[in-house]
């Protein structure tokens, strides 16, 4: 069946129901009778043994880690480690209310208060708050505390806040979204942070500068702590984008390069599955001056009293809402269930938490030597090699390319190759991000590709450089469909099924 | 020992294929002003078996709310989820697949997504939907914004938008913190003492740019003063409703009298209430507010070939094309838990959905019924009709009541002082679900009984 809309079962073909507790004619009668629904809704009409059999041919469409590599910059397609689905399914989890009263939900907040703490300890930051629940909200969550700090401290003139123009595009959204207009400030010519850019631009109406390290690019910022004090020294604020703090855990962190504020992703540093596009988890860490903006609830705990069994560790723990606490980003707890899966995989690794990051460095590393050395006789074949997206002697977890020789070569562009990669059973690296690169593609293999894996891509890589031009501007040609016309669905806007 | 990482043991091999000696060559370009001189103070790694047993000792030590009679509701509701959506949801290539930038190995995802859209369309009656929000009170929020960006120019009340007073102080937090930014201002729309909408208050709005309210409120209560609305404030003020999607098996789909944006918690359909999140909201609204609305959205489209192919589409609004001039800066989504609220919607169908509604309703119907007999005991608003949840007035604190059950092994509900502060001490809000049982209703009429006879003695 190709749409799950063409069933032709009864319109309860799907799961029987027991009898409701009263007689139906009763329920509707108690409903006034113009707010009563007058025609059904058109779902579909289908038994499980059809549905099952729909979804698991549309699964079998659908690309992910479990399928094959996945190097897609900047999102940390890491493997996902099973128990933590098991775990999460957990009725203790699946089925606990967040308005349930505190004695009902000890266990979640140990959990919770254990995530706060490692967070805290791995970012060089004082306080968390596991409340945003995507990175994005993260960014706005903590932009909106300095808004509150700074109107705190009567500085509320500071209606600027300053990225880089390699930075993610949430950076920017998020601040708008705030109230503040942003200065992009250009990246130098080597990539890195501009420092004369920068101290062109602050002043005592910036609020914050946010940045992220290692950098978009994949490369550690070398200047970073004399930016931090450019932007305190004129009264900012810096904000850190975790984005990229896969690379660098037990090596550096954030409050050790002058940030004041940080976000992680729960779903890319801590393997919470992406699943398509989200659930995501974008905690916030701050230092000391900002924690008493942060939003609620956050858990604390102290020693139990005798009838406070708890989760049997001593102590009894409490929502707490911070004294000048801006309020909610989500009516609720946060995506707790991402916060718990994070919390398995971090068990996992504990102080490893380091070998985790080398190895996402050496990965990337060794990847970054293997494309960019082919072995002669394949580089004889080569139209054209890509060029560093930024001059590095080593990158962190990830790293780009320009494919502009390419272009200029044979007139194949990034796209093309990306699409062709696609035939070779990859998902495509991340395509033309950041935009300062010119025909970018942005490699992050993580730390849980093995060696063999590394090497057969570095090797197709080089196949797809050899090809014939023609097959790559019309790749992919062993894909579900083929090249999808984005322009005609966007002029249409055919955006659900009619019958 | 830690068992995730394939290349363990093979560093100095890979190291050295780079002319590299050491980790640390890797991590060279750290300025040493900036190095962590010290490791991570963290406990050692833990294998599988461990993390699993210390979960369930930890998980466990919770209540569940289908462990008990169980009434607390308020916006998350324990439905019973079949089998086949989380079995189906988590297969690998659903959940370990990023966002389906490329079309061509994401048709899977891609698909379901715009069946999603179909079903959240049928559902709340308007053409347009994304593929989810956070939750219903960003949806909310970011509805608000949507309205203001389409309408502002034409408004007569500029940057101004009306809120019902009886949204929840947890998701009017949110909606503060949304629209503060862009300078929106909020007005509150009273209610009278039966809990319906004051729409004699709410002629004001007429000229603003935006009217939000929910159906049923957070009284549970069915108001027949919202399908009106759109006729008191006219068509340049956008009526924005917030749902439970649940009583639109029953109820009427706001987009079916007027409503230009529809939001609310998807959550019921698809997974349980898991503190709150992972869940996710749904957005809906009409065609003339698609180039504002927030979110990612699937199109229609073909390939080279000609064949049927999906697409994200309308991606110029998105926060990765227009930056600081993005409608909103959500990237992460909650497509995975829409792709379960997709398959619960399928199952249930168009017969199913309405038999759920009415479930709902029908426990709310007999346990409102017995417990207005309990001496002490009274409905907050006798003279309106309720979906699923209702408000009673009690003879001492809600508090006190709730503690009191709690020993019995019974939750009675919320205490309306935690989703109002300033409302009265004395009221519980008692929501029901599909899962509430005659057993369920016996046991709580029981326990309210003996407890408001000890503390009116």
């Amino acid at each position: 069946m190709s749409n799950i809309f063409e069933f032709k079962g009864n319109e309860d073909a799907g799961y029987s129901q027991p009898s409701p507790m009263v007689d139906s004619q009763q329920v509707k009668s108690a409903i006034p009778k113009t707010l009563l629904r007058e025609k059904r809704a058109k779902w579909p009409t289908a038994s499980e043994p059809e549905l099952v059999r729909h979804y698991t041919w549309l699964s079998r469409r659908n690309f992910g880690i479990d399928t094959g590599f996945y190097p897609l910059g900047s999102c940390t397609m890491k493997h996902n480690p099973r128990i933590n689905e098991r775990i999460v399914q957990l009725s203790g989890m699946n089925d606990i209310h967040p308005l349930a009263p505190e004695n009902h939900l000890q266990g979640l907040m140990a959990i919770f208060y254990e995530m706060q703490e490692m967070l805290a300890h791995c970012a060089g930051m004082d306080s968390v708050t596991l409340q945003p629940v995507a990175g994005a909200q993260g960014e706005f969550t903590a932009i909106r505390c300095i808004q509150e700090y700074h109107r705190m401290i009567g500085e509320e003139q500071r209606d600027k806040v300053i990225v880089p123009d390699s930075a993610h595009g949430t950076n920017p959204a998020s601040a708008a979204m705030c109230g503040y207009s942003i200065i992009e400030i250009p990246s130098g010519e080597d990539g890195r942070l501009d420092l004369d850019a920068l101290r062109a631009v602050v002043g005592d109406d910036t609020a914050a500068m946010m940045v992220t390290n290692p950098s978009t690019l994949g490369v550690f910022e070398p200047d970073i702590a004399e930016a931090a004090s450019i932007v305190h020294d004129a009264g900012g604020q810096m904000y850190y984008d975790g984005a990229n703090f896969n690379a660098i855990l037990g090596r550096t962190n954030p409050g050790l390069m002058g940030f004041d504020a940080v976000h992680y992703n729960l779903h890319k540093t801590f393997s919470q599955p992406h699943g398509g596009g989200g659930p995501g988890s974008g905690p916030i860490g701050v230092k000391e001056h900002l924690a008493k903006f942060l939003p609620s609830p956050i858990v604390s705990r102290q020693p139990s009293e005798e009838n406070e069994i708890g989760v049997g560790d001593g102590w009894w723990y409490h929502w707490e809402t911070p004294e000048n606490s801006i309020g909610k980003v989500q009516q609720w707890h946060g995506n707790a269930g991402a916060v718990v899966r994070s919390w398995a995989f971090y068990r996992r690794y504990g102080r490893e938490l380091t070998t985790m990051s080398e190895h996402a460095v050496l990965n990337a590393n060794y990847l970054r030597h293997k494309i960019m050395n082919p072995p002669p006789d394949i580089l004889e074949k080569i139209h054209a090699m890509p060029l560093d997206g930024c001059p590095a002697d080593v990158v962190k977890h990830e790293f780009t390319l320009s494919m502009t020789p390419l272009v200029e070569a044979v007139g194949v562009n990034g796209k093309d190759v990306a699409k062709r990669l696609l035939d070779y059973g990859y998902m495509a690296p991340t395509l033309y991000f950041p935009m300062i690169v010119p025909e970018c593609l942005m490699i992050e293999p993580t730390e849980t590709e093995s060696k063999e894996e590394l090497d057969r891509f570095a090797d197709n890589f080089h196949a797809v450089l050899c090809e014939d031009p023609e097959i790559l501007t019309n790749a992919p040609h062993n894909t579900d469909v083929k090249r999808v016309d984005e322009v005609w669905a966007a002029r249409n806007l055919i955006l659900r099924h009619t019958d | 020992m830690v068992d995730q990482l394939p290349n363990l043991g093979r560093e100095a091999e890979m190291l050295a294929s780079m002319g590299l000696s050491s980790m640390d060559d890797l991590f060279s370009d750290i300025p040493e002003e900036v190095r962590r001189t010290t490791p991570l103070d963290l406990p050692p790694p833990q294998t599988e078996e461990e993390i699993w047993r210390d979960a369930n000792r930890l998980l466990g030590a919770n209540i569940p709310v289908n462990s008990r009679p169980s009434f607390i509701g308020g916006g998350l509701y324990a439905n019973h989820v079949p089998a086949m959506v989380p079995m189906m949801a988590t297969r690998g290539e659903f959940l370990t697949s990023y966002t389906p930038y490329q079309p061509e190995v994401s048709q899977g995802m891609l698909q379901a997504m715009w069946e999603f859209q179909t079903m959240v369309s049928e559902l709340v009656g308007l053409p347009v939907s994304n593929v989810s929000m956070y939750d219903a009170s960003t949806a909310a929020a970011e509805a608000i914004t949507t309205a203001v960006r389409v309408l502002n120019r034409k408004a007569k009340q500029k940057d101004i938008v009306y809120i019902s007073e009886l949204v929840p102080e947890h998701r009017f937090s949110v909606i503060q913190n949304y629209t503060q930014g862009g300078g929106i201002i909020l007005k509150k729309i009273p209610h009278d003492n039966d809990g319906h909408l004051d729409l004699e208050a709410l002629k004001q709005a007429a000229g603003s740019c935006a009217v939000y309210v929910e159906q049923p409120n957070a009284f549970g209560i069915a108001d027949e003063g919202i399908p009106i609305i759109k006729s008191i404030i006219g068509e340049n003020t956008a009526l924005i409703v917030g749902v439970n999607t649940v009583s639109l098996g029953l109820m009427e789909a706001p987009g079916n009298y007027d409503a230009d944006i529809v939001v609310g918690e998807g959550q019921p359909f698809g997974i349980g209430p898991t503190a709150g999140g992972p869940i996710y909201g749904i957005f809906a609204c009409k065609e003339n507010f698609i180039r504002q609305m927030p979110g990612r959205i699937v199109g229609l489209s073909h390939d080279s070939d000609g064949e049927r192919a999906f697409t994200l589409t309308l991606s110029t609004r998105e926060q990765h094309i227009r930056r600081h001039k993005a409608t909103s800066n959500i990237c992460s989504n909650e497509t995975l838990i829409a792709l379960m609220g997709a398959m619960h919607m399928a199952l249930l169908g168009p017969a199913g959905l309405e038999k759920l509604a009415i479930r709902n309703a029908a426990a709310a119907i007999r346990t409102k019924n017995e417990l207005k007999e309990i001496e002490g005991i009274s409905l907050a608003h006798p003279n309106s009709s309720h979906f699923n949840e209702f408000v009673i007035q009690l003879p001492s604190s809600a508090k006190s009541l709730c503690e009191y059950l709690d020993q019995r092994g019974i939750s009675p509900g919320i205490p309306i002082q935690v989703l109002f502060p300033d409302l009265d001490s004395n009221q519980i809000l008692i929501s029901c679900t599909d899962q509430t049982t005659e057993s369920d209703v016996t046991l709580l009429v029981a326990g309210i009984g003996a407890w408001a006879k000890e503390v009116t003695k």
